[in-house]
């Protein structure tokens, strides 16, 4: 009896020494160490999309494109990241970024400071070259139901550059009667990034009575909120749409291949349609620098120095 | 060597927990090591995916300060994440958490493949074990860059040396804690089994005054406040109520523990007094010895009795003097009594079991076997008588066989009993005989009588005649012969008449005589004519004899025809002794009549006292004379004896050294009043 225990615990003994066996390892030597250092590359043309949402949604929508170019063009493009609106407009300042692709507002303000100077224009996803703004609520608020009913509301916007998403609602609100003093409050989305989506969901959370934002954003945020949540009170009228500007040290050569390899592209071709579509727009348009007068003219409507 | 008991308890407690103890402790800690293992390589896997998602958009905008803050950040997280780092879409390090430089060696050692969600490297840096993480950055299926994470398995194997410390020692103290349990429990268990086993050494060296169980504490008359002082179980403080029978209790059922125990179990006594299983075994063997202490005593008493009622049975069936004996369906003997030992020779213990052809010999033994085999077969009773050769020879016996049954009606054995009816056979052989003497005696006076007349007339006439004739003619001889011849018939019809007379039992005159002196008369007759054949008579008488009283007519006829046979007996050149002498003890005069003749032949001894029964020639003797002395002896009280060759008591000179003696034993009287009496026919003095 004793040493039928006796074996069945050698047993365990066994079969649990034989259960516990090591990892394999790989053996590094930690002592050879060396300090990092970045090369700059040479001909590097930097391309940023205005960061009106995320990083990651910047990269998804125009790294396609940014590819597209540097093949058509053979220019080392590389695309750029900057935090913020102000950032964007700094880097095109300091010359970090070479091709800015901006909303109309912003443009008219690097146009004014640092002579940036527009070559193409999009045609937006609905088919127009042209975009709008929307003033949004919770659809279940009853109070508000017409733009005077704002009136001493909590707005929050995109950011002060932004022009569906300020620009374009404030020049809606100014014509029907109110300025930015009859809001109890108005508050701009936090950066860095996705500053549309975040003005819908401050909505949608009822931290805000209303937001504005640019025409389409609502479809960015569906996969995330109801949208039949947020009920849209008014549209603002059109304006031009987005723009592709080059700094004004660029060289027109480099210009000019980035303006025909735009120009070329085709919805028609899967290949472009693809890249296009990827980007939310549908095609690329020649454009000149007084395509933007009428964003010229609402900001000095409302009452917005070019060079603040 | 087998374990004791309580080691056995110990064992069975404390080997199935060291086993489980073994098992559990490894497989715990495996389990644990497996589980910390997996956590650590999961906790590693989350961490790198979430540095690696908010490393993203730094990444893309080539933030290196907020990159590097993020993976401060994380290094920060924990004390065993070693080193953090990231690497560009072409493997350069952005940047590190390393303090003087970055380990080239690390930069390579670790690659993530395409269809990879991460993969884990453990490292060996000499003095740590380190798993390495690789955690791709990945937009649009675009690889940015891979994120790296170093987590020290020290902190992870510390975890696994505390969960197998812990386990070890819970399981240690489990163990020991288990030891503890069981000798709390298995001392009180084993120390009334103790008890137990020595009680029951006790009872088995017959001890039956053992206890087992401890004094009860709570007892039944004081729980029911019954006070029935009556009832056994009052005051017996050793013994629980429903142990004990024939209590009072109302709702107790009568009779023993089997009866009453299921009535018992209802009881609120039962429920509160009842002990564990092993007080319940205590109680209940100190109950069963109670019960096989008076169950003892009751056999003890009918064993008692038994004897007694065996004994007495032997003593009766011993007793009988008919032999009585029990055979089975096979003949075997079962049981005899003293007679059938006697009659076989053999003792008891050599008899049962054994058959008849053990016993007797194979004739007599088929015969019985054949007997019992008919009485099994038919189941009826044999009864007969048999002649029987025992160890004292011949014998008659009236023989009972009898079928005894089983009280199924079973035929299992045959009781064989047997009465000795020698006596009564040879009584019966007598009565035979003696009534044939008197047909014959009736006959022969009828004749003598109707034959005395004539005969003498013929013996006169004859006699008459001779007177008439010359004695020298022919006529003369003629008459002469007539005359001898007619004596003889005269004679041998005296002998008839006296035999007659014997068997008709002729009145007898009892006086009181002295046997000495009818001797004396007698030989004084014969002894002249005896001496002419050279045959002496010598006397050895003994002195002052006691008188006999008898018939003196009679008892002169028995000596008269003693001395005739002796004489006819020596024929010539002989000696006849007559001796007379006491037989105190039997009140007896002894007279013997011994001859130095011929003797008696051994075939005829025994016939020689029956009536006409002869050895002497045809003409000489009638065969009447000893049956006449036979039964003159009878009549008068005596008997006769014969020897022959006499023995050497009788000092006879034989020619031949055969000779015969015949012995008479005469009754005498202290008392001299006697009464003289005749009754009915019969010559018999009443004293």
């Amino acid at each position: 009896m004793l040493k039928k225990m006796l074996g069945s615990i050698l047993i365990c003994l066994f079969l649990s020494i034989g259960c516990n066996q090591e990892e394999p390892t790989t053996i590094v030597d930690l002592s050879k160490k060396e300090q990092l250092g970045r090369k700059e590359e040479a001909n590097l043309i930097t391309y940023a999309y205005l960061p009106q949402y995320s990083h990651t949604v910047s990269y998804h929508r125009h790294h396609l494109l940014v590819e597209y170019l540097r093949k058509e063009t053979g220019l080392n493009i590389r695309q750029v990241f900057p935090e913020t609106f102000n950032k964007h407009m700094e880097m095109v300042a300091l010359g970090k970024i070479d091709i800015s692709y901006s909303n109309p507002f912003v443009y008219i303000k690097i146009a004014h400071r640092y002579n940036a100077r527009a070559f193409v224009r999009v045609v937006e996803s609905y088919g127009q070259e042209n975009f709008r703004g929307q003033i949004i609520c919770r659809a279940d608020n009853r109070l508000i139901n017409r733009i005077s009913d704002c009136r001493e509301k909590r707005w929050i916007a995109v950011s002060p550059y932004s022009g569906g998403g300020y620009l374009y609602p404030l020049g809606h609100f100014i014509a029907h009667g109110l300025k930015k003093t009859d809001f109890s409050v108005v508050d701009f989305a936090p950066g860095p990034g996705a500053l549309q989506e975040k003005v819908v969901l401050a909505v949608y959370a009822g931290k805000y009575d209303i937001g504005t934002i640019r025409e389409g954003t609502l479809n960015l945020v569906a996969d995330r909120i109801d949208i039949k949540k947020i009920r849209v009170i008014a549209d603002t009228r059109w304006y031009p749409g987005w723009v592709y500007a080059a700094r004004a040290d660029t060289e027109p050569e480099i210009v000019e291949k980035i303006k025909k390899a735009f120009l070329k592209l085709d919805y028609d071709q899967n290949e472009h349609k693809r890249i296009l579509e990827a980007a939310d727009i549908i095609g690329i348009i020649s454009s000149e620098d007084q395509d933007f007068d009428p964003v010229r003219e609402l900001a000095a409507q409302v009452g917005i120095s070019l060079q603040e | 060597m087998k374990l004791k008991f309580h080691s056995r308890i110990y064992l069975g407690i404390f080997f199935p927990l060291l086993l489980l103890g073994v098992v559990n402790f490894f497989v715990v800690t495996m389990i644990m090591k497996d589980a910390l293992l997996e956590e650590n390589r999961n906790r590693g896997i989350s961490i790198g995916i979430n540095l690696a998602a908010r490393v993203t958009e730094p990444v893309l905008a080539m933030d290196f300060f907020r990159m590097k803050a993020l993976v401060d950040k994380t290094i920060g997280l924990s004390d065993d994440i070693y080193y953090t780092f990231v690497l560009d879409a072409k493997g350069e390090p952005l940047v590190h958490t390393f303090q003087d430089g970055f380990p080239v060696d690390l930069q390579a050692v670790n690659v993530v493949s395409d269809n990879q969600d991460y993969n884990i490297r453990v490292l060996d840096t000499g003095s740590k074990l380190i798993y390495d993480y690789a955690i791709p950055v990945i937009i649009d299926n675009d690889l940015l860059g891979t994120v790296r994470l170093g987590l020290l398995r020290t902190k992870v194997q510390e975890a696994i040396n505390r969960v197998m410390l812990s386990a070890f020692l819970s399981t240690g103290l489990v163990i020991l804690f288990a030891g503890f349990v069981g000798t709390v429990l298995a001392r009180p268990i084993t120390g009334r089994i103790k008890i137990l086993h020595e009680s029951s050494e006790q009872v088995m060296r017959g001890k039956l005054d053992s206890r087992t169980s401890p004094v009860l504490k709570k007892n039944c008359w004081e729980i029911m406040k019954c006070g029935k002082h009556g009832c056994p179980a009052y005051g017996d403080v050793n013994h629980r109520c429903w142990y004990i029978a024939g209590t009072l209790c109302p709702s107790c059922t009568e009779g023993e523990y089997a009866q009453k125990i299921w009535s018992c179990k209802n009881c609120h006594v039962y429920h509160k007094c009842s002990g564990d299983e092993i007080q319940s075994l205590a109680e209940s063997f100190d109950s069963m010895i109670l019960s096989l202490k008076t169950h003892l005593s009751e056999l003890q008493n009918a064993e008692k009795t038994l004897k007694e009622q065996r004994q007495l049975l032997r003593t009766i069936l011993d007793s009988t003097p008919d032999f009585v004996s029990l055979q089975d369906l096979q003949s075997v003997y079962q049981a005899v009594n003293r007679s059938f030992c006697a009659i076989v020779g053999k003792r008891e213990e050599a008899i049962i079991g054994k058959t008849d052809l053990d016993l007797f010999f194979e004739d007599i033994a088929e015969k019985n076997r054949r007997e019992n085999l008919e009485i099994i077969k038919t189941g009826n009773p044999l009864k007969n008588q048999e002649e029987m050769l025992t160890i004292e020879g011949k014998k008659w016996f009236h023989v009972v066989k009898i079928p005894v049954h089983d009280p199924d009606g079973n035929v299992i054995g045959i009781l064989w009993s047997g009465r000795d009816i020698t006596e009564f056979k040879e009584i019966q052989t007598r009565l035979v005989l003696f009534q044939k003497m008197e047909s014959i005696g009736q006959l022969a006076a009828g004749v003598a009588h109707e034959i005395n007349t004539p005969l003498g007339i013929i013996l006169g006439y004859a006699q008459l005649l001779m007177e008439d004739v010359p004695q020298d003619g022919d006529i003369y001889n003629d008459l002469r012969t007539i005359e001898r011849q007619s004596k003889i018939c005269r004679r041998i019809v005296a002998d008839l008449l006296r035999f007659s007379r014997h068997t008709e039992r002729t009145e007898s005159i009892a006086t009181s005589l002295d046997v000495n002196q009818s001797i004396d008369e007698v030989v004084s007759v014969v002894e002249h004519t005896y001496k002419l054949d050279r045959v002496e008579i010598e006397k050895d008488y003994y002195p002052n004899l006691p008188a006999f009283r008898g018939d003196k007519e009679k008892i002169r006829q028995v000596f008269v025809n003693l001395l005739n046979n002796a004489f006819y007996a020596i024929g010539t050149d002989g000696t006849i002794r007559i001796k007379t002498s006491i037989d105190n003890k039997n009140d007896e005069i002894v007279i013997s009549v011994a001859d130095s003749g011929i003797g008696i032949p051994p075939e005829k001894i025994d016939r020689i006292f029956d009536p006409f029964y002869t050895t002497k020639p045809v003409g000489e003797g009638t065969g009447l004379g000893l049956s006449i002395t036979f039964g003159i002896l009878q009549e008068q009280g005596g008997r006769i004896e014969v020897e022959s060759p006499p023995s050497s008591a009788w000092d006879i000179e034989s020619k031949d050294a055969k000779g015969t003696v015949f012995i008479i034993h005469l009754p005498f009287s202290k008392d001299k009043e006697i009464k003289e009496e005749i009754i009915d026919g019969q010559n018999i003095s009443i004293r």
